[in-house]
Parts: structure tokens; sequence; C-alpha cells
């Protein structure tokens, strides 16, 4: 399991990662990184509120209130222009992290 | 099945904001429990064990409520950059640079008592540019979704940040010439800020509130 202060590094690439495929609530956010993470990225409501609310405030994302199918009122998050334009140099930024440490720390796939 | 909004509101504690908005953040973390809940049911788990687990994923609630805190304290801070400073700051430089185009330009002003120090001085065409500078602040402040304090402040900056200078320098400068005469200084004073802060301020709040009523009409239209 990955430790926690390292999880929350990732968290904002993979948070802009999965709304660029279209507008999630919370709940539906933290379901799909851990899904496509094959559950190796779970974030705690601590660490995932606080990010949502940062980067709304930073203008990356936006959340409105809406009503689905069941009638719940949920907070549903859209990625705007400012957040897409973060995605291409922070997934170079990782990239290069990734790439350092193989070649520091040894690391390889599998 | 648990009250999740009731859980939220007794775990978080106060976020420091209106009542409004604390609602609205434990409605939202409440109904990602209640979802996380549900899918642990639909999974199979019993009650007590998918209460559990929703509490446990919620981690550690004094984290979760600073975290909080400092995201919107954040936004906050960022969003009087937007609405309040930036565009102060614009008007500011804007009429300062008017000004002393106007004065590099050798232009007149219009005194009423030319030669005595009492006198109102009027640089005419800058008091005309005044209300265009008012209306930029506005608008910026306006499209960054300023309130209409804000608003009505960051077109008056240039007027109002006049102020506090004249309330330093003032008072210093009667200290150090005690030969004024008392009513005299005090003449000065109103002179002074007649041709600095009040009608500059009308100026510049004509220009505000004309740049509100245009986008106004905008709106209705």
């Amino acid at each position: 399991m990955i430790r926690t202060e390292l999880k929350r590094g990732t968290a904002e690439l993979a948070v802009l990662s999965v709304l660029e495929e279209g507008p999630l609530h919370g709940y539906e956010i933290g379901r799909r990184i851990e899904e496509q993470s094959g559950g190796t990225l779970r974030y705690t409501l601590a660490a995932l509120y606080p990010l949502l609310y940062r980067m709304e405030h930073r203008g990356w994302l936006r959340g409105d209130w809406e009503t689905g199918d069941s009638g719940k009122r949920r907070r549903c998050y859209r990625l705007l222009q400012r957040g897409r334009k973060m995605l291409k140099p922070m997934r170079a930024e990782w990239a290069d992290l990734f790439h350092a440490l193989r070649r520091v720390a040894k690391v390889t796939h599998g | 099945m648990a009250d999740w909004r009731a859980y939220v509101r007794e775990h978080l504690g106060s976020l420091h904001e209106t009542q409004v908005q604390q609602e609205e953040v434990a409605s939202e973390l409440a109904g990602h429990m209640e979802e996380y809940y549900e899918a642990l049911r639909v999974r199979g788990l019993g009650d007590e064990e998918a209460f559990a687990q929703t509490c446990a994923r919620a981690g550690k609630w004094e984290e979760l409520r600073r975290g909080i805190i400092s995201a919107k304290q954040e936004g906050s801070m960022a969003d009087r950059v937007r609405q309040f400073w930036v565009p102060s700051l614009v008007t500011l430089a804007c009429s300062w640079g008017a000004l002393a185009i106007l004065i590099w330009a050798e232009v007149r002003p219009l005194t009423t008592h030319p030669g005595k120090p009492g006198s109102v001085i009027l640089y005419v065409p800058w008091l005309f540019c005044l209300p265009l500078i008012g209306a930029l602040g506005g608008y910026l402040s306006r499209r960054a979704q300023g309130s209409v304090w804000r608003i009505y402040v960051a077109g008056l900056f240039p007027a109002l940040a006049v102020v506090p200078v004249f309330l330093l320098t003032f008072p210093f400068a009667f200290v150090a010439d005690p030969q004024v005469a008392p009513d005299f200084r005090f003449t000065a004073l109103v002179a002074t800020t007649i041709s600095w802060v009040i009608l500059p301020g009308i100026a510049l709040c004509l220009g505000v509130a004309l740049q509100g009523l245009s986008k106004a009409q905008g709106a209705n239209r």
C-alpha cells in the first residue's frame, strides 16, 4: 500500500484526469480513481474534499449542485479550461519524476 | 440507516463559514458517505461493517476540518486579489498615469483662488477621464464576481488612497509650521480634500455606477 504522503502528491493529477472524462460528483471521483488505479489510490474525505475546494478556488474546477435521477442533490464538478491547461505540464512533470526514480532507485515495473 | 448529515455535523465542527456554506459542505460530505455506505451494502457487507468502513473512509475529522478551512481561506485570498486589489491598483495606476501625462503636457489646472494655498485645484481633463477609469475598475471587479462593496471601493480607490496620505501629512505639516493660522490650515485642508478626494471620488463613482447600469441593462435585454 502506498503511503498517505506519497498519495497526496498524486491527488491533483488523479482528480483532473478523471474529470477530463466528464463531470462527476465527489463520491464518483473517488470511486473512479480507485477503480482505475486498481485500488491502489484510495482517498479519504479528508484528502479529497479540501483538494476539490482548493482546485475550485484556483479556477481549475467548478462545482454545481444538481439533482440526479434518484432525486438526490449532489455537487457535480466540471473541469474548467484553466484546469485542462494544468493537465499537460502536470503529466510531463510526473513522467519526468518516474523516469528519474527509475534510474536512481532502480524502480522497475512488475 | 444512519443519518449521515447529522453524523457529519457532529464530527466536522465549525468551519468559520456562514450557516448556508457550512450546511452545503455538510450535505456534500454526507452525500458522499451515504453513497459509499450503500455501495458497501450492495456488495453484501452487513450494516455494522459497512458503517464502520464508511466512518473509516472519512479519515481524521480534525484534518478534514482544517483542510477545508485552509482551502476556503486560500480561495478567499485569491478572490480578494482578483476582485479588489487588481482592479484597485489598475484604477490607481491609470488615474495617476493620466494626471502625470497632463502635468507633463503642461496642462494648466483651474484654480478657484489663484496663488492662494486655500484654493481648489481642478484638472478638468483629468476629471473627465476619471469616470472611464472608475468604470474600468468596476468592470474588472464585477467580472471577477466582486461584491457591490468591492466593486465601488475598487473603482473609487484612486480617491480613497489619497485620504491616508492627507491624514498623515497634514498634521505633520501643521505642527512643523506653527506660523500658519489655524483657520488657514483648515481652509487648505478642505480645499485639498475637495480637489483630490471629493471631486475625483464623485467622477470615479459616476463611472462605476454607469458601468453597473449598462451591465444591468445588457442583462435585461
